[in-house]
């Protein structure tokens, strides 16, 4: 294969060459890129064919002989003689080719580009050592079912020093900083490692060394490790780094090397590293001061089970140490691809399943379409059975154009999906951060599984049409060949197709249909704010210059100020949690005159921290009391705002305002009630709230909420320039408007919705079409008989009856199969659906009308040629 | 005189060894001097019959390094060896006393 490849190519390449000198514009060179790889790909393929051609039959002796001389009994000259005899049939009849390759091709195209992003992001293995080992610790509050991978960090201290079923377990957090002193400061992401992070992540240095555990000693020299890709693009790479001091935020650090490039959390840049404090042991008081997150790696031979079972007990065992902050409270090990993915692997498997239902259906079109033709072909078949062909090489010449048909939809597929797949991962939600979804690619995998299908979809559909090849009808065909019909297997086949396809269909249409309701739904809920005419934006003070509270007020005093001050500003306020992203932080609730009972954990509710302003920026209304204001300072007496929720759940018969709660910071009145919001998700019930001000102690890292009274995305340069014009050094954050942050929170239900109602929309139309066929060719078959019944009197509506009662017979059994498989597939969906029952009644009535309405309007061209056979020349052609 | 037998190479190899006659070349043009005479085969197929050749020793192929604007690619060029210069003289002079003993036996008929 080299030697026939290798200089054939190098030719190509030197014309390649040569036409690039001359090439003139871009776009000519563009052109001539495309042209090079589509000759180079042409070329391999070629190559292959001679090799293998020249191996197996033709050149047994050298000098090659002539033509005429091949082995014709050798099995690769019959596979050449059936792929030759297929592909000249098929190109005979470029109608039937055309219609089943491009049903086939959609359908297995849909199902590579799915499959490529199923391989990204849940077969491609994650990039680090041994990655299947590697677990996130998350725990469960068993009273509220909320799950939050932070971990109390007493928690954390003690299921290190007490578990056995992991090798290593290491606290980390992320974070953005800001370096100064290399020209502009300039933003990096922070990587916290506590002790041994990167040694259970298996990093390894470039430069220098990595971090040690004495490194996260406190009182030690601050010290941070690079990441490779900063250094390489920040630093020139330079080989004299290590040593260097680094001003990253308020301290300047000792860079003690490089880091191989890696991605922790697996989808997250890492530019720098730096140390995390974990202490030796965790006082009682301070257990739940600190959230680290927690990676382990679980020690060889030991399953995720087990250290599941490991962690249940200590769980248990925390419990009852320490009732006040454990009590209900479970941890557990998530594998980290399954930490990574999250919801997404439901989504993607229910989107592989419904383009593996609209493959079926395709492959069941192309089958009817085969057995269609297989009928018109009967007088060739029977010659062939005449001149002794045996039903087996019948057979394998139907497979092999099955086999033709497949494998040229499967390249055609391969294209569709090189481009759809571009479409699905602009569709997938941001919130899935799978490393390998940044680089879905058809790889050989891809192809591979390509392949499979198409030889799968060749025999399903071949099969079929192949099986209604029988020998006692050859002579038939002979002796009568314009009265040659579908055998009774071949008609039940093809009307058996169809009835799967119309099932098939209805189980898509009632899956998109479910979704549509709970899409409808989520859009009518009240989330309890008005995000429209909201533009949010992160930013970040240097803590240098804002070193304590009363400095960082000031700036934000300055700040509110400067920006109610632009025009097209309504109000402004700070926050530290975006509304509907997940966030599910929370905090113990305490009235100071009930403590709860010794010993037990009190109940936990949603935290906040916000200014007045968010309140009213969201439009979040003021029940009762005020909201925070310029009287609360970091030096007043410490405030909380609460929402109804938990007005109506801790003061169900008196009014809350001016009691006191417990907080950090000790007693705290309540000052005001605000109404409930969805906070984490709009499918979220309304929850409690408990507000902090931001004015009493804003930190350096907040998130502005500007309302506006023109479109928010125009305001946000004038935004910038006036908290610039404050603070040169502010480092701004993310900015989006809130209706997007809103929209981004229905992502997962918006992509299933398009896609299933686009295949829901491909396999009705599939349906139709077959359904359109089978009733073509009943009145094709029936014209004798309708002639006849015309002559005796029916009326064009008894004929076009006729053939109704026919298609809406085969439309009722593949309808009720379908509902039937509809209310077993549809509980697959129960995790996206939103305020409607898998089972719900109306949407399977719905889907049900548009498929029969479907199938009735594909009956009514046969019906109406049905209706218009002329008795006279039909009885005449008899 | 030793008795004429029917030569071992084919139409197209002789032809291969007839333009090589003349002296080495790079593979395209060899490839572009057949199709002179009407031959039309794929790269892969042309190259696979000069494989051939070389394996049977009629002909020698080797990489050549030549640049292109800035790119340095390597392109096989080919020269006839001396068996493959005996096989062609041997061909040649097979067709070439074949027709004269053609003519002479058309001559003597009449």
């Amino acid at each position: 294969m080299r030697e026939v490849f290798e200089p054939a190519h190098a030719d190509l390449r030197i014309a390649y060459l040569e036409a690039r000198q001359r090439a003139r514009s871009r776009l000519a060179l563009a052109r001539l890129r495309i042209l090079y790889a589509a000759r180079v790909l042409l070329l391999a393929l070629d190559c292959g064919r001679v090799v293998i051609a020249g191996t197996l039959a033709f050149d047994r002796s050298h000098p090659p002989q002539l033509p005429g001389d091949r082995h014709p009994q050798e099995p690769f000259t019959m596979l050449v003689y059936y792929a030759r005899h297929a592909l000249r049939l098929l190109l005979r009849e470029p109608g039937f080719t055309i219609a089943a390759l491009l049903t086939l091709a959609l359908g297995v195209g849909a199902n590579v580009a799915v499959f490529a992003v199923v391989e990204a992001v849940l077969l491609r293995p994650l990039p680090y050592v041994d990655a299947d080992r590697l677990a996130i610790l998350k725990h469960r509050d068993q009273r509220t079912g909320l799950t939050k991978q932070d971990v109390a960090m007493g928690d954390f201290v003690d299921l290190a020093a007490r578990q056995s079923a992991f090798e290593s377990i290491a606290g980390y957090g992320s974070g953005q900083g800001l370096v100064f002193g290399f020209g502009d400061p300039f933003r990096v992401s922070t990587l916290g490692a506590g002790p041994g992070l990167l040694d259970t992540l298996r990093v390894r240095p470039v430069l220098g060394r990595l971090l040690q555990p004495d490194d996260s000693r406190p009182g030690t020299a601050p010290v941070m490790v690079l990441g490779y890709e900063l250094w390489q693009r920040r630093f020139g790479s330079d080989p004299n780094i290590v040593g260097r001091g680094v001003k990253l935020g308020p301290r300047e650090r000792q860079v003690v090397g490089v880091a191989e490039a890696f991605r922790f959390p697996p989808a997250a840049t890492v530019d720098v590293i730096v140390p995390m404090t974990v202490p030796a042991t965790a006082p009682a008081e301070r257990r739940s001061g600190w959230w680290p997150y927690a990676v382990a790696r679980l020690k060889p031979g030991t399953s995720i089970e087990d250290a599941n079972a490991n962690l249940a007990i200590l769980s248990t065992a925390l419990q009852h140490e320490y009732p006040r902050s454990n009590q209900a409270s479970e941890y557990f090990a998530l594998p980290l691809r399954d930490a990574v993915v999250g919801d997404t692997k439901a989504a993607l498997l229910l989107l592989l399943a419904a383009v593996g239902v609209v493959l079926l259906i395709a492959c069941a079109n192309v089958a009817n379409l085969m057995v269609a033709r297989s009928l018109a072909r009967r007088r060739e078949m029977a010659v062939r059975m005449a001149l002794g062909a045996g039903r087996a090489q019948l057979v394998a010449q139907l497979l092999a154009e099955s086999l033709m048909l497949a494998l040229t939809a499967g390249c055609a597929g391969a294209l569709v999906a090189m481009w759809g797949v571009r479409g699905l991962v602009a569709l997938l939600p941001a919130s899935v951060a799978a490393p390998g979804l940044a680089d879905v690619r058809i790889d050989g995998r891809v192809l591979g599984f390509t392949l499979g299908v198409s030889v799968a979809t060749a025999l399903l559909f071949g099969l079929v049409a192949a099986l209604t090849v029988k020998r006692e009808s050859a002579s038939g065909a002979l002796v009568a060949p314009g009265r040659v019909t579908m055998s009774r297997t071949a008609r039940r086949a093809t009307s058996a197709l169809v009835v799967v396809e119309i099932a098939l269909a209805i189980v898509l249409l009632v899956g998109a249909g479910l979704i549509l309701r709970s899409f409808v739904r989520l859009l009518a809920v009240d989330p309890g704010f008005r995000a429209d005419h909201v533009m949010t934006m992160g930013f970040a003070v240097p803590s240098d210059r804002y070193k304590d509270a009363d400095s960082r007020r000031g700036f934000h005093d300055r700040a509110s100020a400067a920006l109610r001050a632009l025009p097209d500003v309504r109000d402004v306020g700070t926050a530290v949690v975006m509304p509907l992203t997940g966030n599910n932080w929370t905090v113990p609730f305490e009235r100071v005159d009930q403590p709860v009972a010794a010993g037990a954990r009190p109940p936990e509710v949603g935290w906040q921290v916000a200014s007045g302003g968010y309140f009213r920026a969201l439009q979040i209304p003021l029940v009762a009391g005020r909201l925070f204001d310029d009287s609360d300072t970091p030096h007043t007496r410490p405030v909380v705002i609460i929402s109804e929720a938990v007005q109506r759940r801790f003061f169900p018969d008196e009014s809350a305002i001016g009691r006191l709660i417990q907080s950090g910071d000790g007693p705290a009145e309540i000052v005001g009630v605000v109404g409930n919001i969805r906070r984490a998700d709009l499918r979220d019930e309304p929850r409690a709230d408990l507000y902090f001000p931001a004015e009493r102690g804003p930190g350096n890292e907040t998130t502005l909420f500007v309302r506006t009274t023109s479109e928010p995305d125009g305001v946000l340069p004038s935004l910038q320039g006036a908290l610039r014009a404050i603070e040169p050094n502010i480092a701004f954050l993310e900015a989006r408007t809130l209706s997007d942050v809103a929209a981004a929170s229905m992502q997962v239900t918006q992509l299933a919705l398009w896609l299933l109602g686009l295949f829901a929309v491909i396999s009705i139309s599939l349906a139709a079409v077959g359904i359109y066929g089978v009733m073509s060719y009943v009145v094709r078959q029936r014209t004798r008989e309708i002639g006849t019944r015309v002559a005796l009197g029916a009326t064009r509506m008894d004929i076009a009856w006729l053939v109704m009662r026919q298609g809406a017979a085969i439309a009722s059994l593949g309808t009720a199969l379908g509902l039937a498989a509809s209310l077993v597939a549809s509980r697959s969906l129960a995790a996206i659906l939103f305020g409607v029952s898998t089972s719900d009644p109306a949407t399977l009535a719905v889907s049900a009308g548009t498929l029969i309405a479907a199938t009735f309007a594909a009956c009514c061209g046969p019906a109406h040629r049905a209706a218009r056979v002329d008795p006279a020349r039909t009885l005449a052609d008899q | 005189m030793r008795k004429p037998r029917l030569p071992e190479v084919t139409h197209l190899q002789f032809l291969v060894l007839a333009v090589l006659q003349s002296g080495e070349r790079p593979g395209r043009s060899l490839r572009k001097a057949i199709g002179q005479y009407g031959v039309r085969r794929t790269a892969a197929a042309f190259y696979q019959m000069m494989a051939r050749l070389e394996r049977d020793g009629l002909v020698e192929g080797w990489y050549d390094q030549i640049t292109i604007g800035d790119q340095a690619v390597t392109e096989r060029r080919y020269r006839v060896t001396p068996a493959g210069a005996a096989a062609w003289a041997e061909t040649r002079a097979f067709y070439e006393s074949a027709g004269l003993a053609a003519a002479r036996e058309r001559w003597s008929d009449a």
